[in-house]
């Protein structure tokens, strides 16, 4: 919100510029994002008079004839070329001769125009950029000498504060607030607005009647009527003042309206008295399927919800949020009815965004306006209606107020300051500091006692008091102190520590860790589906259609890791990712949220280097990487059959499971059209280990073991399987195991080949030690025979001939 | 002492030392005159068979001679190794400055780091973790906090719907509420995790992004031991220099609440660009916690007070490690991954 910062010293005296007193405000908890000079980048641009029009030159490209002017900047005459439709002999306005500097840098240099020397520029508003407006011409200043800065001459010559006012502090939404809070802080004296009404004629109940239908959503209803009003332009104050805080100067009586919204924060709203049937005011809900237009020409469509300004006959306010189309002022108005009140801040929110109607009216009844001040603002809202539009203003006020505001009063004990802050001013200064917030305050004892003023409702109990004072004495006050009391073991979650372990064994084995976002595209979200998957879990309000679902696969995230990164020219990209999908379940949310390590890898298996290109990650990586998560866990686990995760090739897909059978972790090749969805040209191979799954398995209990005391026995055996067998290495593996007995102390697959034929080899190592002797050649033979035979014969392979 | 058939053997080793070549060479000798089938070894081993005058005499000598041959053996030995070292050095020629050959390096990701820096320099201040879920209900992580529906304060927080009930939190304090409702006072927790905002993407704003809320509730508890406590944590995050300010500011769900800036490291306070010229840079928000947030979990606000802040993980890491746009965080460019190894 723009706070132009003389304004503000219109109602306290500050010895402060505009910088410090921004300082002093944030402090004090009133953020103030910028302060910045009301004129424009503007150098050298003067008030000029156009003395002459010495002939036309044609028409120029915005269609209107161009005149060669003679103006006069006092002491010098200039030639100018002028295309406005205001330009017109005696008119006083923006002229910058040349060496004048406009906004963004533009010099004005003598230039030739339609063959004619222009000896500068009369300037509009646009130009200048001190406003919009443009095709109205050239900006007239009338009440200034030709030759005069034209900054000084439109009163620019101020700062302002762009403020941002929380939700709790709607009293700050106006000129006077932020004037008020400076004076608390400073310990000026605050000058409200004087408004000196001259009430004369008929009173205002003979002409306006007020009925509040809904006084749970209008707890007030002011009207006052004002006759006689001639519509027009604003003078030139109100102008200025108005695009000071970033408004369209539109007409008197509206600008009248908008002025003192800013200044005391009072919404008010002006009606053509003479289009309000019965001069009489109906505050009521609308009815169901109540269609209204609003004055901005949109109709809409309203509910039972909604509270309406209506008269006896139709709609014509949607109350607290904009007028009606219907009962507009407009250039005939002669007569207008002024409402200010005072609507629930809670029904104005929902209507206005129901509506999707946000406006400066709905923006602070939404935040609560003052209920005791809206009579004030009516009345300084009459007053200048009557200076700037004429008319007389008909005696008293309407003033409907069935739910009238209780006295507030709060109990502050000074031993709770202290108990809060761990600091606590003398009641005496409290006391200064509350008051000159303008807050009441009696001495009860130790204590105080509060009186609440109904701008600030935001004040309802004793630790709200409690940060008043801090507030205003200063943050800064408060001592550093570590906190007492008994200490306690820290603990961290099991899943905490989980996700630290894998994340060490990870980066250790030289991956890359990720972070990505949980929003999923419903496209890909298909791919990645199998048949039998819940419905993944929906937002309401996506930022976008392609981010409107919530990550249901845990390989999403790392996958469009690698997407980019192939893109950006980096082949080899192994990565991983600590993350959560999203599913539909039980518990208060109704969701669960199981979590998950995601690994994806493609391209090299390390960085190249000189010593040799590296291979190819392949399936047996992502394996790896799996089984090194689940001993970095202390998880044992064997391989088991193809997993319940869609995204797999299907003849590349395997799991990691417990001895219960439960399946801790999937690997395997990602299935091209997925990895095609995401633009990735290369094989990609992933793992994904389900940290839940884990988090419920028994991890090996670490034991220790003696060492060998007797030299071991090494022993080589391949063997060849036929190339229409089906047959895996676990299999042989187990059989093995099996026939070598205890001794049998390690087991090494250490080579695999494959013949051109489609046969293939396997070779163990195997290492027989005993625990108490010193194994024989003649006792490891038998054993090795044993094992040769029972696996040959199970299997029907042969034993390699070395 | 000399002994003809001991000196022919000794004769004869001298010329073939002195011939060696080689390494291996001399092994040869060495086996050929003292091994087990040596031929001093022989001669010794065959003692019995000689007259007993002769017995010491051949024994005194061969002994003498095996220890000459020996010595002898070892300074050739070493002198040819030294030539052959030196000759297989020359061969191979190693060229040293060729990258040596490194176990591959991974990267944790730089939020994780912040992270758990956090979450240790807490934890030494005696704050256990707790986590929560990322899909909340409304009840948690609103009207338990004291924003209720159609409160302005909900424009504070642009927020993602599931439904009229659950959404995806904006923050971690519902956290403090299941904390709070699980456990009776003293409390003294952080809580990491992902929250939502319904933001679009830019350098500063991101639709997920990442907090650690602190809670400290107990019978003495003042703000000024959250002053204190972030003191603390401000000097360990970001050096011994550090200096923090508290200004007022507003939170539904605290009072007195407080943005908290540390001095720009920067310039240390006297304006730069990081801190666009203010000196000071936000880097948390905080306050007591409010008494009706206290009696929402139980909890009785004449007993205990505590305080709680939150901050932004990425805003941490990026005036940490100078990172001036957020969405690098998220898009996960090995080339800014690998810069945190």
């Amino acid at each position: 919100m723009k706070i132009p910062y003389a304004w503000v010293r219109e109602f306290v005296d500050l010895r402060l510029t505009a910088g410090q007193a921004a300082e002093r405000l944030i402090n004090a908890g009133i953020e103030v994002a910028s302060v910045t000079p009301l004129a424009p980048d503007l150098k050298g641009v003067i008030v000029g008079e156009i003395e002459a029009i010495e002939r036309e030159l044609g028409k120029g490209h915005s269609g209107y004839p161009l005149f060669l002017c003679r103006v006069s900047a006092g002491r010098d005459h200039y030639s100018v070329v002028c295309g406005a439709p205001n330009t017109k002999v005696g008119v006083r306005a923006a002229f910058a001769p040349p060496g004048a500097v406009l906004p963004g840098g533009r010099r004005i240099v003598a230039a030739k125009i339609h063959g004619v020397q222009s000896q500068g520029m009369l300037c509009s508003e646009r130009e200048l950029g001190i406003g919009e407006e443009h095709d109205a011409g050239i900006l007239e200043v009338t009440d200034a000498s030709p030759g005069a800065d034209l900054v000084g001459a439109l009163g620019l010559e101020d700062q302002v504060l762009e403020v941002e006012i929380t939700p709790n502090r709607p009293d700050c939404l106006s000129v006077l607030g932020i004037a008020r809070e400076l004076a608390a802080l400073t310990g000026a004296r605050l000058r409200p607005p004087q408004v000196a009404l001259k009430e004369s004629g008929a009173a205002a109940r003979s002409l306006a009647r007020v009925r509040i239908e809904a006084p749970d959503l209008c707890h007030r209803f002011t009207a006052r009527v004002i006759s006689g009003v001639t519509i027009g332009p604003s003078p030139a104050w109100l102008r200025a003042r108005l695009r000071a805080i970033g408004l369209r100067p539109i007409s008197n009586v509206v600008d009248v309206t908008n002025y003192v919204l800013w200044e005391l924060g009072q919404p008010l709203h002006a009606y053509d008295y003479e289009t309000v049937a019965d001069g009489t005011i109906v505050v009521r809900r609308a009815r169901a399927d109540e269609r209204f237009t609003t004055l901005d020409g949109q109709e809409r469509a309203l509910d039972a919800s909604m509270l309406l300004i209506a008269d006896p006959r139709r709609a014509i306010g949607l109350a607290g949020v904009m007028g009606g189309a219907n009962t507009e002022v407009t250039g005939g108005t002669k007569r207008v009815l002024l409402e200010s009140a005072w609507f629930a801040p809670a029904s104005i929110r929902r209507t206005s965004r129901a509506l999707g109607l946000r406006t400066d009216a709905a923006y602070r009844f939404e935040r609560g306006a003052d209920v005791e001040g809206l009579v004030t603002a009516s009345a300084r809202a009459a007053a200048l209606i009557a200076e700037t539009a004429g008319g007389t203003i008909a005696r008293g006020v309407v003033d409907a107020y069935p739910r009238k505001r209780k006295p507030q009063h709060v109990r502050l004990r000074m031993s709770r300051v202290k108990r809060v802050l761990g600091i606590a001013p003398s009641p005496a200064l409290a006391r200064k500091v509350l008051t000159g917030l303008g807050l009441p305050v009696k001495s009860r004892g130790a204590d105080l006692e509060v009186t609440v003023p109904s701008f600030r409702r935001d004040l309802s109990m004793e630790d709200d008091l409690v940060e008043e004072i801090i507030r205003v004495w200063g943050y800064d006050r408060i001592p550093s102190t570590l906190p007492g009391g008994a200490i306690s073991l820290v603990t961290h979650p099991a899943t905490l520590r989980q996700s630290q372990t894998v994340r060490q064994a990870l980066v250790g084995a030289g991956l890359a860790e990720v972070v990505t976002y949980a929003f999923s595209d419903p496209a890909r979200v298909e791919l990645l589906r199998r048949p039998a998957d819940p419905k993944p879990v929906e937002l309401m309000n996506p930022l976008a259609q392609d981010a409107s679902l919530l990550r249901t696969h845990p390989l999403e995230g790392v996958l469009s890791a690698v997407a980019t990164n192939v893109r950006r020219q980096q082949a080899d990209v192994r990565v991983f990712e600590v993350g959560k999908t999203y599913r539909w379940g039980d518990g208060d949310t109704g969701t669960t949220e199981p979590r998950w390590v995601a690994i994806a890898l493609t391209g090299g298996r390390s960085e190249p280097g000189w010593a040799g290109a590296p291979e190819p990650v392949d399936v047996y990586d992502a394996k790896g990487l799996a089984e090194h998560v689940l001993a970095a866990l202390s998880v044992r686990a064997g391989t088991g059959e193809a997993g319940a995760l869609g995204g797999f090739e299907p003849d590349c897909h395997g799991t990691l499971v417990a001895e219960g059978g439960a399946i801790l972790a999937e690997f395997g090749e990602v299935a091209a059209a997925l990895r095609e969805s995401f633009g990735i040209a290369a094989p990609v191979f992933a793992a994904v280990v389900s940290l839940d799954a884990i988090g419920a398995t028994a991890a090996v209990a670490l034991r220790y073991q003696a060492l060998p005391r007797f030299p071991a026995v090494e022993r080589d055996l391949a063997f060849v399987i036929g190339a229409d067998q089906s047959l895996t290495a676990a299999q042989i593996e187990s059989t093995l195991r099996e026939e070598a007995g205890p001794l049998l102390r390690r087991l090494v697959l250490f080579d695999v080949f494959r013949f051109p034929d489609g046969r293939s080899s396997l070779a163990w190592r195997l290492l027989f030690q005993a625990e108490d002797r010193t194994l024989t050649d003649a006792e490891v033979n038998a054993i090795q025979e044993r094992v040769v035979r029972r696996v040959t014969e199970t299997f029907h392979i042969t034993l390699r001939s070395s | 002492m000399a002994h003809p058939r001991v000196d022919a053997i000794v004769q004869q080793a001298r010329a073939a030392v002195a011939a060696a070549q080689s390494s291996d060479e001399l092994e040869a000798i060495r086996v050929g005159v003292l091994g087990r089938q040596g031929s001093l070894t022989q001669l010794l081993r065959s003692l019995g068979t000689l007259a007993p005058e002769e017995r010491p005499l051949v024994g005194a000598a061969a002994n003498e001679a095996k220890r000459e041959l020996e010595g002898l053996l070892d300074a050739r030995l070493a002198a040819t190794s030294e030539t052959e070292r030196q000759a297989e050095r020359s061969r191979k020629r190693l060229d040293l400055t060729l990258p040596g050959r490194r176990p591959p390096k991974g990267s944790l990701h730089p939020l994780t780091r912040v992270h758990d820096e956090i979450v240790s320099i807490f934890a030494g201040l005696g704050f256990s973790v707790v986590e929560g879920p990322e899909i909340e209900t409304d009840h948690h992580n609103f009207e338990a906090l004291n924003i209720p529906r159609d409160h302005p304060a909900r424009d504070m927080q642009d927020t993602f719907y599931l439904s009229d009930s659950t959404l995806l939190r904006t923050h971690t304090s519902p956290v403090q509420i299941r904390a709070m409702l699980a456990q009776k006072p003293p409390v003294r927790i952080i809580v990491p995790g992902k929250v939502y905002r319904r933001d679009g993407v830019d350098m500063t704003h991101s639709p997920m992004f990442h907090q650690v809320e602190g809670l400290a509730v107990d019978r003495a508890i003042t703000m000024a031991d959250l002053k204190g406590t972030l003191e603390l944590f401000a000097r360990e995050m970001f050096g011994p220099r550090s200096r923090i300010r508290f200004r007022p500011s507003f939170f539904p769900f605290t009072e007195p609440s407080a943005e908290v800036d540390v001095l720009c490291f920067v310039c240390h306070g006297d304006g730069c660009r990081l801190c666009k010229q203010s000196g000071w840079l936000e880097i948390l928000g905080s306050g007591m916690v409010h008494p009706q947030v206290l009696r929402n979990v139980g909890y009785d606000p004449e007993e205990v007070t505590g305080w709680a802040f939150g901050m932004g993980v990425e805003r941490i890491a990026m005036l940490k490690y100078g990172i001036d746009d957020l969405r690098l965080f998220f898009e996960n460019d090995l080339r800014f991954l690998k810069q945190f190894a």
